[in-house]
Order: structure tokens, then sequence, then C-alpha cells
């Protein structure tokens, strides 16, 4: 939080545009992200609820009709959807986000600005799509009649954990793409794989116990498997799970956040 | 502005960039093999040629630049300036040494670079302000100023994928000089943008430098910077060359350019040809007293244009024609064209004639011949040398004391006459 110093000094170091006009930045960014995303585009937003929704559809019949996953006592389609809009937003964040600083290379090479903002406007301007997504879900909530319990207000405190972990995740893979372009074929490949490790299509309870401790160093599955606890199924989540993924995801943000900005120097010259 | 602080300032500041394409997985495990059997690390890849070499953009340069100075940055292509810009813009940093800035820097590297062309003008300034540092808030407040000042009010509703270049730039300087910066940076930006605008864009900056802001400008176009800069730092292959007062620096960067550009002269007839070939010009140079070629004029000195031509065939009444063109303009700030007595009737073969101004009334600047040959009617043109050699009038005479000496082209004879008033 720097202020325009009064009485001008030298300095080797960078920051001396106060926080708002960063603020100011993001906000930008993120706006810009959004309509360039939607302009033009028939269904607009519409494709931030479709993307769940589809595949909603595909995990009902593959994995409860076919493959006989139950759901622990609630509606299928719910459980799977209550699963794949974290997770949505999860995997579009880092797919854009990854390369985001390469997309923006005429401002990171022109002008100087804090670089993580970019990366960071990405998973913020995720954060609109979430939103639609969400409210179909509390539409689904009143289709299917899930009461709000006291659990539910731990709702929030697990976003959080999803927006530090994402914010993490996006801020790593956009930096390392930066020296190489590799990063960004290998983030898809593993979000693709990622999906299924995650409990998303099936409870962790299914997983056999020998596997189940790999499952859960997976810190997204403590964050969906406890807004599932949370709000559908609306009872105390499994806390050694979330304690690990909160440690998880808060170490992954911090890592990642440290290791941006030692590398940021140099993005400027090979990017 | 009392005392003037150091706004800029270089400690011993190296650039070195990677130059070469980067490496690969197959690079890594070949010098991670060669690195366990012992080897040099250098990276070499036996199929694929030498890797991580690298490019000294910038070397050893140190310098102090005062608060609310303007400082020109000129050079060839390559020599390290807008390196220089991106240094003390912090958008790289140094390889070795510190660069220390007081205040806030706004750098014009590209006019805006943080425009997206699918939002309107108007949705631009506020991205391109927040790029500079400027809150929503702040940019409420000069809007209609950056709009004036771009003049685009008929168009700011529009998205900007439909503007010009020069109206895209022309918006991205006027957000860009009315974010309040302590430190402007300018890097050869003016180039587009129409006439007027560049000269408003010039007017700007010199206003900024005399409320004390520092403005360190890139061009090319000595005229500007002598006009914008007190001081000048000339970079050459990454080296500061020199640093100092505008007008000698610029004079002895313009000599060097002169000599380069007369040694590379040899062939400069053989492009920008036109004419129907009957005779043409076989060589043209600029001469001094002794008849040495040259590419110096001292201003108020005379101008001998030696050009040697070669008739294959018979030509009756020829006409060789000089002019002398303004570079920076491209406009023709003289002519001269030979009569009937000056040349025989019909000429055949070759032949070398001269071409003497005496005085040249030019002022300082750089200057191309343009050389025709046609025939008495000046219905047909053999020969069209559009850009023959080039010289510049440097100066030579008394030391300079009018600081806007450069302005115009042509030194006319004139006297004032003063009378006392007279109530009519």
């Amino acid at each position: 939080m720097t202020t325009v110093a009064a009485e001008r000094t030298l300095t080797d170091r960078a920051e001396s545009i106060n926080a708002a006009a960063y603020w100011q930045l993001l906000v930008n960014l993120t706006r810009r992200e959004v309509k360039g995303r939607y302009s033009q585009s028939l269904l607009g937003i519409g494709w931030a609820v479709a993307q769940p929704l589809a595949m909603m559809a595909v995990f009902t019949l593959v994995f409860s009709r076919l493959g006989n996953i139950s759901a622990d006592g609630v509606a299928y389609p719910l459980f799977a959807y209550a699963g794949l809009v974290p997770w949505f937003f999860f995997m579009n964040s880092v797919n854009s986000g990854t390369m985001s600083l390469v997309q923006y290379r005429n401002i990171v090479t022109k002008t100087y600005f804090p670089r993580e903002i970019i990366p960071i406007a990405q998973v913020c301007a995720r954060l609109l799509d979430f939103a639609a997504a969400s409210s179909v879900f509390a539409l689904l909530l009143i289709y299917y009649r899930v009461d709000v319990t006291r659990w539910t207000a731990l709702a929030p405190m697990l976003f959080v954990l999803l927006v530090a972990f994402t914010t993490g995740v996006t801020l790593l893979t956009s930096a390392v793409n930066v020296f190489y372009r590799d990063v960004s074929p290998v983030v898809q490949i593993v979000l693709q794989l990622w999906l299924y490790v995650t409990p998303i299509a099936y409870p962790i309870a299914k997983v056999p116990e020998r596997w189940r401790r790999w499952i859960a160093a997976n810190p997204l599955s403590g964050i969906i498997e406890g807004l599932r606890s949370a709000i559908v199924y609306g009872r105390e989540p499994d806390w050694p799970l979330l304690g690990v993924s909160a440690a998880l995801s808060a170490t992954v943000l911090i890592g990642a956040f440290v290791l941006f900005k030692r590398l940021d120097k140099y993005f400027a010259d090979v990017i | 502005m009392s005392s003037r602080g150091t706004a800029i300032r270089l400690e011993r500041v190296s650039k070195r960039y990677r130059a070469g394409r980067s490496r690969t997985v197959v690079d890594l495990i070949a010098s991670t093999v060669d690195s366990l059997r012992g080897r040099e690390r250098d990276v070499y890849s036996a199929a694929r040629g030498r890797i991580d070499s690298t490019i000294w953009a910038i070397r050893e340069a140190s310098f102090d630049i005062a608060e609310g100075a303007g400082v020109g940055i000129i050079g060839s292509n390559g020599a390290g300036k807008t390196t220089l810009l991106k240094l003390i813009s912090r958008v790289t940093w140094p390889t070795s040494g510190r660069v220390l800035v007081a205040g806030r820097v706004v750098s014009l590297i590209e006019l805006g670079a943080g425009f997206h062309p699918e939002l309107t003008g108007r949705e631009n300034v506020y991205l391109g302000g927040g790029l500079f540092g400027l809150t929503r808030r702040d940019i409420d407040r000069r809007f209609d100023e950056i709009v004036q000042f771009a003049e685009v009010e008929r168009l700011i509703d529009t998205p900007m994928k439909r503007y010009s270049s020069g109206l895209y730039a022309r918006l991205g300087f006027s957000v860009a000089i009315h974010s309040n910066p302590d430190i402007v940076l300018v890097d050869e930006v003016l180039a587009v943008g129409d006439a007027a605008f560049r000269r408003r864009a010039l007017e700007s900056l010199r206003r900024m430098i005399a409320g004390g802001k520092t403005v360190l400008f890139i061009s090319h176009d000595m005229w500007n910077v002598r006009r914008l800069c007190e001081r000048i730092i000339w970079m050459d292959e990454g080296r500061m060359r020199a640093i100092g007062p505008s007008a000698e620096i610029a004079d002895q960067y313009m000599e060097q350019v002169n000599l380069r550009a007369l040694a590379n002269q040899q062939n400069a007839l053989q492009s920008h040809r036109g004419g129907t070939g009957e005779l043409r010009y076989t060589d043209v140079e600029i001469v001094d007293a002794s008849g040495r070629p040259t590419a110096i004029v001292r201003d108020g000195g005379p101008l001998t244009v030696r050009a040697a031509y070669d008739a294959g065939v018979a030509v009756a009444a020829p006409v060789f024609q000089v002019a002398i063109v303004d570079v920076d303009t491209g406009l023709v700030v003289g002519t001269a064209a030979s009569s009937p007595a000056d040349v025989p009737p019909v000429v055949e073969g070759p032949g070398v004639l001269e071409c003497i101004f005496d005085p040249l009334p030019l002022r300082r600047r750089h200057y191309v011949l343009r050389m025709t040959i046609t025939d008495s009617c000046q219905l047909v043109s053999y020969d069209v040398v559009s850009a023959g050699p080039r010289f510049a009038v440097t100066g030579g005479g008394p030391a300079d004391c009018a600081g806007d000496e450069e302005d115009g082209f042509v030194t006319l004879p004139f006297r004032f006459e003063h009378r006392a008033r007279v109530l009519s």
C-alpha cells in the first residue's frame, strides 16, 4: 500500500503507483476479458451454464445409469452439478490463465505494472461464469427441495479456498508458460485427468481405502466434498480432509506468488 | 521547482539478452549428459548449431538526469535506445548495475499498447488510464481533456477496431500525458499521427518540461530533438558514445551519419532510377573547395555538385537539373537548371558538369539531391535520380547564440530599420 511520496527520492524499486490504481487496472482487465469473450456471441454468458449442465447430463448417464454410482441419498444430477460448478471455475481459470501473460505480451513488454494482475484478472473474469452457473445451482436446489442448514454458512469459506487454490495454480502455470510454452499443452492434459481424480462424478467415500489418501492429497477434493456436504447434504464436513485442502491451498498460493515475483523481472525479456 | 534534484540515475548499467533460439528438451538432455561427463557446459547441440549466445544491449551506461530536463536519446537502430527506456520504466531489469528513478514514470514505448480493439474509445481510456496508474475518478475528471487533446470526440463511443492507426496513437498519447507522471519516456512514437497532432504533441512535451517534468525523448529527427531537449545522449552499439549539450552532440552525430552515408554512396545512383536512359548520370558527388567528396557543407559556404554523365546516343540541348530536398519534410527548398549556354548543344559520350551554389543560403538541416536530365522542353526525362547524395549543412562560422537558428529552411537577406513612433 504505497502512496505517492510527496518528496520524490531515487529508488531502484518499482512500485510507486498507488494501490487504488492497480485495483482499477484489475477491474478494467477483468471487464476487458469478459467483454472480449462474450462479444459477438449469441448465447453469451449462457455458455457458462451450458458447460456444467452438459457435463452433468453426461455424468448422469455414464456414472449414475450405467455405472450405478449412487449419490448417498440425493439426486445424482444435483450431486454432480455441485461438483462441476467449482470444477469448471478452476479448469477455465487455469486454462485461460496459463496463456494470459503471453496473450498480453504487448503490454508486458511495454509498460510497467505488477504482472500478477494479468493472471488474477483471468480468475476474476471466471467468477462471473461461476456466479451464473451458481444461480442455476440455486434453482436446482429449489427444484430438489434441499433445505438450508447451519452448515450452509461454511460455503463462503470454501469458496475462498477454491479461489485461493485456483489463483495459486494460475499464477504458477502462467509464469512458467512465459519461459516454456510446453506448459500450456501439459496443463490441458493434466486438467483432463484431474477431473477424474477429483471426487466430482463420485463421492470420495466410494474410493477404495488404499487410494483414498492420494485423492485426499488433491486440494480440490476437500473443497468440493466440503461444498457438497455444506450445501447439498447439509451436514458437517470431513474436517481432516478439509484441513489438508486448506493447508495445501495456502501453500500453493503463497509458493506460487513468491515464485511469480521472482520470475516476473524476466518476463519482458523472454516472452 | 526551486532546486533540481536527480530524476534518473544509472550506475554502470548493463543489459544482456539471450539471442538465438531457446533451449529445447533435447538441448537440456545434451547439456546434462555433457556436464555429467565433465565437459564444458557451453551449450552446443551437434546438429542444430550454437545456442545460448548473448547480446549486450547496454554496456556500462552511467548518467544522471536532472528533474525537469528534456533529454534526447539518439543513435542508429539497435544502439540500445529502447532498451534504455525499458530499463528506466522497469519493464525490464538490468543484468548488472543499478537504475534509480525518482517519481512516477510513464513510458510511451508504443502508443495505445494496452487498448483492446473490441472496446470503445471511452472504455479504452479507462483501461489505458489504469495502466498508467489512474483511478476511475482521476479519469472521470480528465476525460474531456483527454478526448479533446486526441480530437476523437466523434468516435469516442465507437469500438477502437474502427479507428485508424493515427487515431489509435493519438488517444494513446493523450491518455499517457494526462496521467500526471513525473517522468515521461517517449520512443519515436510521434512518427504516427498527422503533422498537426505531432506539433501539438511536441508542444505538450515542451510544456511538461517547462512545468518541471523530466522527458526522455528518442527520435531520429534531429530537428525535433534539438528543439525539445537541452541535452542529448548518443548511444552506439549499446555504449554511451557521448552525452552533452544538444547542438553539439547532434552535430557530431550527424557528421558521423553523413560520413557513413558517404561511404555507402557508391551504389546510391543505382536505386530510385527513372527516365528513358539515353543520357544518364554516372556519378554524382558533393565536393569541397579542394575537390574532395564530402557530405558536410558549412553554412554560408558554397555547395558544389559534381555530376558525371554519359550519353549513349547524341542528345541535343539537354537540361541538367538539381533540386535540393529537405530530408525531414520532403520539401524542395531550391532548384537549379542548366541553361543552353552552360552545356554543349549536343552531348555524346561521357562528360562532367559542376553545379555551384555560392553562397548556399540554407539553414542547418539535412538535404538530399534530386537530379534529373530532360530535353529542352522538359517533356522527356532522360534520367531521374530521386535520391542522390545527401548532405548536411552544419555550423562553422561564428558560435551559436540564437537557439532557434534552425527554424525555416533558407537564410533570407534582411535588415531591420528602427524609427521613432510617429503619430499620424
